[in-house]
């Protein structure tokens, strides 16, 4: 356990309006590691993903408590280039969904909107983020086609590749699987676990057999509250609370 | 498909006919009224309101123009001719003519303009865009605006009559009005444009002349009643309704009918001038 | 019973749509069995491309006319499009949605009013004005006295159509640009906007037909000279002008030569017509 810390977050809590969505989270999270989060319906693994990269923001009357620090420097703290943090935190969604413009369009938006301007650059990016998301060999041939004449699950592997672009040091995945077949769903898994060499990912999954696979660590969340956080092995296999086995056994979810 | 399509061509067609039947309404007693396409409008409107006057009497207004209209009444083809312009020595001594209406046409501007008073010719010049400044013509420095009336006016025809801005080339008639001048329709509209205009002219019937625009003078004879009917005013014509020798008794109703205070309250709806 | 009246509502539909081609039908008929032989008898060329119009004299060219259509519309247009894509932008992406709404209010109104009182409100207000501070008294009656009317004119129907095109596209792809660290306003403009470029494309085209066929407002203000136009403050006359402006009192060759100055105007619209057509169907993927 001496990896190092990368996000770490300092009694959060999140409100929408008057409702308590996050309570009291207190979430170390690796470097280049996986850390999955579970739990059921509505308890707040997602709203807890958005956190990191702002994307609750756009939320109306959504107020945020506590710290989330990346790296040494609270997020939400004074000072923040919301910019430059979103691009050093990445992001992948549930539905795949590629811009309606050329799979090398797609890829080089990121680059471009942070001021890459150089075709040869841009070329040895778009090669190298499509190659990473294992795709650039079933599309090498067609990068000027629009990216929504893919399949779902090249879509999504697409989508993963336009989050690299920007060279991200973290990748959040918002349930990037639920939207697909089982076998683009086995090559995410693959994928994810390539990834997790060069970055630390945080993945939101309804699926326990996938994060029992594919996660060093795994968080369990019930009702905006983490009950358990530990190694994937220990709480697959020997949860210390009753929630997180009553959860994993299928009891409840 | 096909067959539907001409059952409805039949159905159109016999309406049209129907339509047809409907104005050609059997009258043992018609005046056939041939002639100027000015005096055309006016004379079927006295038409119709005499149709209330006297059921018995059916009027046939055709518009063919003064020159035919004038023919036809010599020849006795109508039993009236309508002319709007004077006519001929020799056209003169064949038939009896009644002037039933004066037309005058006034030349307005802007009631700022200092121009009082302009030349047939400058007139002329002006319309064609061969003066184009005000101060050509004794007014401020500042472009002309010339404002005229849509293609097929009567007010537009008479004016260009009565002026000479229409030539005849080939036996067709050309407008000499420079294609530059903003044209607009109605009366109405154009007092309209002179009155947000500094420096517009236009011409309206004398009738309708108010103070949102200023008459000015042609030859030196303003536009009044007094002058169009004394005949010294130059924009002017008459309206004539003629007659080989003494007109048929249906005719002769008509006539009075027009000259009488009814005919004449309609005369002076059209914005043209009574005669009595 | 139900059957029955099944089988009559079903009748009333075909009805109605029989009636409704047959309308488009007619009308064409109609315009060209009129207009046709007038244009053939002037000659194809010397109609299109003959500069007088002189309708007593019988010589017929529409080439001033169809000028100032063209150069009235593409400069509505240049004004109109962006200013109305810019509005169902903002309305869209940007207004809090009270302003927005607002927005949209204004809009519907501004489509209700009929066109005369646009007519009116530039001769009274916007030709003056030209005339004063643009033409040095020499008018006012212009190409962009119309221009600017008729892009107010147009304005509701590029927003309202731009509008509900921008909705269409999915909300997830500005969630995709913002995590990318993009800006929300290249956002707008380089996902969202681009993403909705085929319902903005026929907004735009569908301001390009009412420009074109305006006619009321465009006679109070455009000056309607035949004359081919030598500068934005010249007068000019458009081809609806045109019609609308002497049908009143033409007979005979005139009216068949206005008939023919329709057919003209009626192939302009037909060919807008067919490019918003393609537009609209080759939208679903760009490239």
């Amino acid at each position: 356990m001496d990896s190092i810390t990368k996000i770490k977050t300092e009694n959060l809590e999140l409100f929408y309006g008057e409702v308590q969505a996050l309570k009291n989270i207190n979430l170390d999270i690796k470097e280049k590691e996986v850390t999955a989060l579970i739990g059921p319906s509505g308890c707040g693994k997602s709203t807890f993903l958005k956190t990191i990269n702002r994307m609750n923001d756009l939320i109306v009357g959504c107020k945020i408590n506590g710290k989330v620090i990346f790296d040494d420097i609270d997020i939400y703290g004074q000072d923040i280039d919301i910019i430059t943090l979103r691009k050093k935190i990445g992001m992948v969604f549930q539905k795949p969904n590629p811009f309606k413009m050329s799979i090398y369009d797609n890829i080089a938006y990121g680059p471009r909107i942070h001021g890459v301007k150089k075709k040869s650059s841009l070329d040895e990016i778009v090669e190298k983020s499509l190659r990473k998301a294992f795709i650039w060999d079933e599309v090498k041939d067609r990068l000027k086609t629009n990216a929504l004449s893919l399949s779902g699950g090249q879509q999504q592997r697409l989508c993963i590749a336009r989050a690299l672009a920007v060279d991200p040091e973290v990748v959040l995945m918002d349930e990037p699987t639920s939207a697909l077949d089982p076998i683009s769903t086995l090559k995410i898994e693959d994928l994810i676990s390539e990834l997790k060499k060069n970055y630390t990912i945080i993945i939101v999954t309804h699926n326990m057999q996938q994060g029992a696979r594919i996660s060093d660590r795994t968080a369990f969340f019930l009702s905006g509250e983490v009950i358990e956080y530990d190694l994937t092995d220990t709480i697959f296999t020997n949860p210390k609370n009753p929630k997180t086995e009553e959860y994993i056994t299928g009891r409840f979810g | 498909m096909k067959k539907k399509f001409s059952a409805i061509c039949i159905l159109i067609s016999v309406s049209l006919l129907l339509v047809g039947c409907g104005s050609a309404n059997t009258s043992d007693k018609t005046v056939s009224v041939v002639g100027s396409s000015s005096v055309a409008p006016l004379a079927e409107y006295e038409s119709e309101n005499f149709l209330r006057v006297d059921k018995a009497i059916e009027v046939d207004v055709q518009s063919v123009g003064s020159s035919s209209g004038i023919k036809a009444a010599i020849d006795g083809t109508a039993n009236i001719g309508m002319s709007s312009r004077n006519l001929s020595e020799e056209e003169a001594k064949e038939l009896k003519e009644v002037v039933i209406a004066l037309d005058g046409i006034a030349v307005v501007v802007n009631p700022n303009n200092k121009v009082k008073n302009l030349t047939k010719d400058e007139l002329l010049a002006i319309y064609q865009g061969k003066i184009r400044n005000w101060k050509d013509v004794g007014g401020d420095d500042a472009p002309i605006v010339v404002i005229s009336r849509e293609e097929g006016s009567g007010t537009r025809g008479a004016f260009e009559e009565i002026t000479g801005l229409e030539i005849e080339k080939n036996d067709k008639k050309y407008t000499t009005v420079f294609s530059r001048a903003i044209i607009t329709d109605g009366n109405g509209s154009v007092k309209q444009n002179i009155a947000l205009k500094k420096n517009g002219i236009g011409y309206i019937s004398v009738g309708s002349v108010d103070d949102s625009v200023k008459s000015v003078a042609v030859d030196g004879v303003l536009p009044t009643e007094e002058t169009i009917k004394a005949g010294e005013y130059l924009i002017s014509r008459p309206f004539l309704l003629l007659t080989k020798g003494d007109p048929t008794p249906e005719a002769q109703a008509f006539i009075d009918f027009i000259l009488s205070d009814e005919g004449q309250k309609l005369v002076k709806e059209h914005n043209y001038i009574t005669v009595n | 019973m139900k059957k029955k009246l099944d089988k009559l509502a079903e009748l009333l539909f075909i009805t109605s749509a029989i009636i409704c081609v047959l309308a488009l039908l007619l009308i064409m008929i109609f315009i060209f069995y009129k207009g046709a032989p007038s244009i053939l008898e002037t000659g194809v060329f010397k109609f299109l491309f003959g500069v007088e119009w002189q309708p007593r004299a019988e010589v017929f060219g529409i080439l001033p006319m169809i000028t100032a259509s063209v150069l009235v519309t593409i400069g509505a247009i240049l004004i109109g499009a962006p200013v109305g894509v810019l509005t169902a932008t903002f309305i869209v992406y940007l207004a809090p949605k009270r302003i927005g709404n607002i927005l949209k209010t204004a809009t519907d109104v501004l489509a209700s009013i009929p066109s005369v009182i646009y007519g009116f409100f530039g001769l009274m207000i916007i030709i003056p004005f030209i005339d004063r501070f643009l033409a040095g008294g020499a008018g006012g009656n212009s190409i962009l006295a119309a221009i600017i009317i008729l892009s107010i004119m147009i304005l509701p129907t590029v927003i309202s159509i731009s509008e509900s095109s921008m909705r269409e596209v999915d909300i997830s792809y500005r969630d995709a640009s913002l995590a990318l660290g993009a800006t929300k306003i290249s956002t707008i403009f380089k996902v969202m906007i681009p993403s909705a470029f085929s319902g903005i494309m026929a907004a735009v085209i569908l301001g390009v037909g009412r420009a074109l066929g305006e006619a009321m407002a465009v006679i109070l203000v455009s000056g309607n000279a035949p004359f081919m136009p030598d500068s934005i403050l010249a007068p000019v006359r458009t081809m609806s002008a045109n019609i609308a402006l002497e049908m009143g009192y033409a007979s005979g060759a005139h009216q068949e030569a206005l008939f023919g100055t329709g057919v003209v105007l009626f192939v302009f619209i037909f060919i807008i017509n067919f490019i918003f057509y393609i537009v609209k169907h080759k939208g679903g993927v760009k490239n």
